[in-house]
């Protein structure tokens, strides 16, 4: 599960993002490695981009010391671009990502998308 | 479970758009052992071949020359196609799309949070094409001479390589031709092939230099803009100067934002743009150009407050440019771009600030 902290489904470049994740109803001994990432997709015609502005990989001791029964908070200060964007051809969108990757090789991955900038529209 | 081995053994798996129907592990593992195996018989190839050559001082096969650098060269590339591929598919299944693209390029990587909230400061536009690229010409009057984007000049010089290739070719075999028609024997094959090389020759040279003459006559056409990168709500001076020697009968310019989007259907690449936004800036009416009295717009505009920045990423993209227009007596109208950058706008600029 993550939860955007507030609630705010749109934000200003260069604030700050905050949100927390956790994760329920897995041994937690089962789990390999956490990816976390705050990244842009781009969506329409074209094929999809990708961009990551944020990552975090968590595997082995970082791993070991996490203690999962409390959210897991990051906070990370956005970029100016790309602002989120609804053309004709491709949209933009932001995400926040986290993957956890167990040892029987299952991948389990949510995401929390949100608006950067007020745009939605072309010109 | 008879089925599902089926279908994950099929070897023929429909192509539904960029989704797969067949098993994505048996494809990437086949992948990656194809590499691996090119990779292998590419250092096997080479071990061969340099002990061969090197170590064997009793036998030498293979005398060094063109051909055992050529041979060395064919062996040495397949060892790097199989590893550089063998990588690339296993970096594909034992990363997600996120790790790679990281790995690819170093993003910010901050810590997670222990109670305080570190601030970093934001990396400068990214996705945003490198203004520096339009702003390394000075302009005459304005601050910066904008670069041209012309897909006919393009065509021009594609054109012209080609018409002087197959000229030389064609020049080559009717050489042959004559010397054998002057030791008296007519080689009847050459000269039935060569009937249809020389209408190509004529053709493209023909094509060519009307292209040529056409770029000449309209003449070059120059932007000059007070400033770069461009910020929505702000208002720029530009001025657009039309060389050459014609008579115009209407010169617009535009300032327009383009979609663009790459994509593959079936095996081909392809890419569609689409204009999504258009505002005529300036037009000028009937006018006569000569040499030495260029035809010299002034005129200022404004990009829409709530507008887009340009965006650049690997398949997709949007342009911002200045588009000038011109219909000219005697000659095929024409249309010419001029790239410019156009930055997160002002408000969003003073968010940045606030926050």
């Amino acid at each position: 599960m993550i939860r955007l902290i507030g609630l705010q489904p749109t934000y200003m470049p260069g604030q700050t993002i905050e949100f927390e994740y956790r994760v329920a109803n897995i041994d937690r001994g089962s789990i390999v490695a956490v990816e976390c990432s705050v990244c842009w997709v781009t969506e329409g015609k074209g094929t999809e981009d990708l961009g990551v502005h944020f990552f975090q990989r968590l595997a082995g001791d970082s791993l070991a010391a996490i203690d999962w029964s409390i959210a897991q908070k990051i906070a990370c200060p956005l970029p100016i671009s790309p602002v989120s964007y609804e053309g004709k051809l491709l949209k933009i969108s932001w995400c926040v990502r986290v993957r956890f990757f167990l040892g029987d090789g299952t991948e389990l991955m949510a995401q929390q998308p949100f608006y950067l900038g007020m745009l939605t529209r072309e010109v | 479970m008879k089925t599902k081995w089926k279908a994950r053994l099929r070897l023929w798996g429909k192509k539904r758009g960029g989704r797969m129907s067949g098993w994505w592990f048996i494809g990437s593992l086949g992948e990656a052992l194809f590499f691996a195996i090119v990779f292998l018989i590419g250092v096997f190839l080479s071990a061969i071949l340099i002990s061969w050559q090197l170590m064997s001082q009793s036998t030498q096969p293979l005398k060094v020359g063109y051909g055992f650098w050529l041979f060395l060269g064919v062996c040495l590339s397949f060892a790097v196609l199989g590893i550089v591929g063998f990588w690339y598919r296993v970096l594909k299944v034992v990363t997600s799309d996120e790790h790679r693209e990281v790995i690819g390029k170093r993003g910010i990587i901050p810590e997670p949070l222990s109670g305080s909230h570190p601030m970093k400061k934001p990396t400068p536009v990214p996705s945003i094409p490198d203004v520096r690229r339009f702003t390394d010409s000075p302009g005459a009057r304005l601050a910066y001479r904008l670069p041209s984007q012309i897909p006919e000049n393009g065509a021009l010089v594609a054109l012209g390589i080609f018409a002087m290739a197959w000229s030389a070719m064609i020049a080559v075999f009717v050489v042959m031709a004559a010397d054998a028609y002057l030791r008296s024997s007519v080689p009847w094959q050459l000269v039935f092939l060569l009937i249809p090389g020389i209408y190509v020759a004529i053709r493209s040279a023909r094509l060519f230099f009307r292209s040529f003459i056409r770029t000449l006559g309209i003449g070059s056409t120059t932007v000059e803009i007070e400033d770069l990168p461009l910020i929505p709500g702000r208002e720029y001076r530009l001025e657009v100067v039309q060389y050459g020697r014609l008579v115009i009968k209407k010169i617009a310019v535009r300032l327009e934002c383009q979609e663009e989007s790459t994509y593959h259907f079936g095996t081909d690449l392809r890419t569609e743009r689409q204009t999504v936004f258009s505002q005529e800036i300036a037009s000028h009416g009937r006018d006569r150009i000569d040499w030495g009295y260029p035809l010299r717009l002034e005129c200022s505009f404004c990009v829409p407050e709530d507008a887009m920045h340009s965006f650049q990423s690997k398949h997709n993209a949007i342009h911002w440019k200045i588009v000038v227009d011109g219909e000219a007596n005697r000659w095929p109208s024409y249309s010419r771009s001029f790239p410019v950058v156009v930055y997160p706008s002002s408000r969003l600029s003073q968010a940045i600030v606030a926050s």
